[in-house]
């Protein structure tokens, strides 16, 4: 029972919090968010603290100067586990610290990073790199091919995030020249080269992620972790000499981060995209396209009670009838949904990679065609029998549950969109947002929002690809089994001619008669590509950026970074 | 005590007696809750729908409380969350009051199982209570149905105390030593003369658990525990207004805030009020 001074101290605590509340939005000072703030960390206060040092006049930030202070969420965050290539770090986007042998430009064209060269054997399994001669690490040591191989061999036997089961064995033949053998001839391995810093061999241990060596344009200074990383210019950087001498990057989520800019603490945060109107004096809004596509997965079998080898349920009745999926595909608007959903910061997208080089245009279709759902959905057997705005089949009624990430606001934006957009059509779509440890439990059985985008094709065959299953990853996680779309898959990931491959990637979502996008099995339910949006101060020029994958990469054209006017 | 009736007699209700008054305070307060439970079962999930052409809109006539990132109005979707955190509160407080109802007997049955009691209060009580639902909700699989179970389990030990007490302490009334004496079963005793004591007590410990256990389950739902982010919960709204305070968005937070604050002080209300009229310390003011 409350007692007396107990319950003044709960009136007086949350008047108080509410007059805090009050006095910090009129005042429009920064808020730090409490409930996602580590603990005792204060990023902005430690950034004043610096900013007294350098004995700056203004309470700005670097603004006009060669350091620049970030705040990018999508940059992988935090990394839990350092900045270490071999765990993640990196992947699909610029690591600063460490150098790839190849990468991609901003049209996804390969370039050479590291390497100079590199051939392939005729059958397609031994690949010989040719790197640079010129390159030293951090501490001095020079970089050779043995500390490539290295890489590549620790890389495989910790299965990170990148996906290296095709290596059989990485080797130096000479100080420059490394050698990979595989096991199948997959030509999207160039892919693998692109997105694996190089670490070195003499210094890498279980630690090495807490006090990262590298080769590239960005030396590691410090790591206060829950607070920031500092990254320092590496004198003996073998490329373009980069514009920004220091990096800080502090970890802040990303509405606190707007409020860290807007008081001008900040030179560049990445912002929710419902923040994309908002206007900050002596800063600029930048909203970046992407290739991150957001769709639905739709288990493709139905549920006979069979469980994965986790136990786990598999397969979704409703969710394994190809009207429902179809009809879901044809009927929602997919700009409604962006202009609504995503703030207006997005595009269009109907087979996942639409606009990449493997995408096919013949396989993108109408949609919000209300008329044309409903008949599909009629001529497929779902009807509204009882009344109840639901329709259904032999009994069965068209609902399903539809998780998102409850950490994700624009899934969760896209899933309550999704799910009211379907009432039109008869389809009753549940939503529910759970962390991704309750969705694995699901994820073979329920429809859930997923990301992808990625400049590697090999993610279609991963997705598409009846072998790809893996009850362990989110490998074709829908168990989808479609004998002409795995021998264009095949063909693709094995085609050393990239016209080849581009044509058979597209043929397998739409050939004429049969394809995973909407044309043939509607296997997925694709809706939108996001945009990232960033705030940034008005005199920061971030040259050409490069593509957009999942998680956004806005550092990738880091040596293109300059501030004008001064 | 005339002279206390004198000096508290003053102001808008001045001519009703105390009686009338705490019965007006405790009707007032009443139907209030009443009609949030109401309104909140009966604007159904459509009311809810997103509106993205009116997101983020300030207070008006047509949006009492404004609209938030998804152009859902406010004020619907407060009252569904205060509606569904009193039913939640209710369901907690009657499982609560069972439970302590059940142990407070159990423990006047013998000295085994009088500490046997107490000391499972005292670990309970040992336990942050917190931690505790957020620990019985992770138990049963989280999810809504974890986050009222969670509730539902913790708040029955300040009953059993004071029910526990109060048989001990009437175990020891001459009266009951009589009837003893007499004679009479346990069973008897039990029902006719301790019971009756007991019911206030029991009664305005389940009225007054309402504010404790809507605050704790606003509480889990504000840390991210239960409920999905999109569904109405007075905890999950305040959470998600946090985000946008850096916005200036200042009504996602004030008025979701201030409904809760007044819930729970009627519901205190009632519960001192309805005291002032059961309790027999102080029936007779």
């Amino acid at each position: 029972m409350i007692k007396k001074n107990q319950q003044y101290l709960l009136i007086g605590s949350i008047i108080i919090i509410m007059a805090a509340v009050v006095v910090v939005s009129s005042m429009s000072s920064p808020a730090s968010d409490p409930a996602s703030d580590p603990a005792s960390s204060d990023p902005a206060s430690r950034v004043s603290e610096e900013m007294v040092f350098r004995g700056s006049e203004e309470p700005v930030s670097s603004r006009g100067s060669d350091e620049l202070i970030t705040a990018v969420g999508t940059h992988g965050g935090e990394p839990e586990a350092g900045f270490n290539p071999i765990t993640g770090w990196g992947y699909n986007r610029e690591p600063l610290v460490q150098s790839t042998l190849f990468k991609k430009d901003s049209s996804a064209n390969l370039i050479n990073d590291l390497a100079t060269n590199y051939t392939v054997s005729s059958d397609g399994l031994t690949w010989t790199v040719t790197i640079r001669d010129d390159v030293k690490f951090h501490d001095g040591v020079p970089l050779t091919a043995k500390d490539v191989a290295f890489t590549f061999n620790t890389a495989a036997d910790a299965s990170g995030s990148v996906d290296l089961s095709m290596l059989e064995k990485a080797a130096a033949i000479d100080d420059y020249t490394v050698e990979f053998e595989l096991n199948d001839p997959q030509a999207t391995f160039i892919n693998k080269l692109a997105v694996i810093g190089i670490v070195p061999e003499h210094a890498y241990d279980e630690s090495y992620g807490q006090n990262p060596i590298g080769s590239g344009p960005y030396r590691f200074v410090q790591w206060d972790k829950g607070q920031q990383v500092i990254f320092e210019a590496n004198p003996d950087y073998y490329g373009q000499e980069p514009y920004f001498k220091k990096i800080t990057m502090l970890f802040m989520a990303s509405d606190a981060a707007f409020a860290a800019a807007r008081s001008g603490q900040i030179d560049l945060a990445e912002i929710p995209a419902s923040f994309a109107k908002q206007t900050v004096d002596g800063m600029k809004i930048v909203s970046l396209d992407s290739i991150d596509a957001r769709g639905i997965s739709f288990p493709m079998q139905a549920n006979t009670g069979e469980k994965t080898e986790n136990g786990y349920a598999i397969g979704n009745n409703v969710t394994s009838d190809i009207a429902i999926r179809k009809a879901l595909n044809i009927g929602i608007d997919r700009q409604a949904l962006i202009d609504g959903a995503l703030n207006g910061q997005g595009k269009e997208e109907f087979t996942g990679v639409d606009k990449l080089p493997w995408g096919n245009k013949e396989a993108i279709f109408e949609d919000g065609n209300l008329e044309a759902a409903k008949k599909i959905l009629t001529e497929g057997g779902w009807e509204d029998a009882d009344g109840d705005g639901i329709v259904e089949k032999n009994g069965l009624k068209a609902e399903f549950t539809l998780l998102y990430s409850s950490s994700a606001q624009e899934r969760q934006a896209l899933a309550v969109s999704i799910s009211e957009e379907a009432r039109k059509l008869g389809i009753n779509i549940k939503v529910e947002g759970k962390s991704w440890n309750e969705i694995d439990t699901l994820v073979h059985s329920t429809p859930v929002v997923f990301g992808y985008g990625s400049l590697d094709p090999t993610d279609i065959y991963l997705r598409y690809y009846s072998k790809s299953y893996d009850p362990s990853s989110y490998n074709n996680v829908i168990m989808y089994n479609n004998s002409a779309v795995d021998n264009y898959l095949r063909t693709a990931i094995t085609s050393f001619d990239p016209d080849t491959a581009n044509e058979n990637w597209q043929l397998a979502a739409w050939d004429g008669t049969t394809g995973f996008s909407e044309k043939g099995d509607a296997a997925w339910l694709w809706m939108a590509t996001i945009n990232y949006v960033y705030i940034m101060d008005d005199d920061l020029d971030i040259g050409t950026p490069r593509i957009q994958p999942h998680g956004a990469d806005i550092f990738g054209s880091i040596l293109e970074w300059k501030r004008t006017g001064n | 005590m005339s002279t206390a009736v004198v000096t508290v007699n003053k102001g808008v209700f001045r001519g009703f007696n105390l009686r009338q008054k705490t019965l007006l305070i405790i009707g007032f307060t009443s139907l209030l809750l009443l009609a949030i439970v109401i309104s909140s079962v009966e604007f159904g999930d459509e009311s809810l729908h997103t509106n993205f052409g009116s997101k983020n809109l300030n207070p008006s006539p047509e949006h009492p409380f404004g609209t938030d990132w998804m152009g859902r109005d406010m004020f619907i979707r407060t009252l569904k969350g205060l509606g569904s955190s009193i039913m939640i509160g209710a369901f907690a407080s009657t499982i609560s009051t069972i439970l302590a109802i059940i142990l407070g007997l159990l423990s006047s049955t013998g000295k085994i199982a009088d500490s046997f009691i107490a000391w499972l209060v005292d670990l309970f009580l040992s336990i942050p209570h917190l931690l505790l639902i957020i620990l019985i909700s992770i138990g049963f699989g989280g999810g809504a149905t974890g986050v009222i179970i969670g509730v539902a389990l913790t708040h029955w030990t300040g009953l059993t105390r004071v029910v526990r007490a109060e048989i001990k302490q009437l175990k020891t009334q001459e009266y009951i030593h009589i009837s003893r004496n007499l004679g009479k079963s346990k069973w008897w005793i039990a029902t006719k003369h301790i019971f009756p004591h007991l019911i206030p007590q029991i009664f305005l410990g389940t009225i007054l658990m309402f504010p404790h256990a809507i605050l704790h389950e606003a509480s889990a739902t504000f840390l991210g525990f239960g409920l999905s982010p999109h569904e109405p919960a007075i905890g999950i709204i305040l959470s998600e207004s946090m985000k946008y305070l850096s916005a200036g968005y200042w009504w996602l937070a004030f008025f979701p805030g201030l409904s809760l604050l007044i819930v729970v002080l009627a519901f205190d209300m009632i519960g001192e009020n309805l005291g002032k009229l059961i309790d027999p310390k102080n029936a007779h003011e």
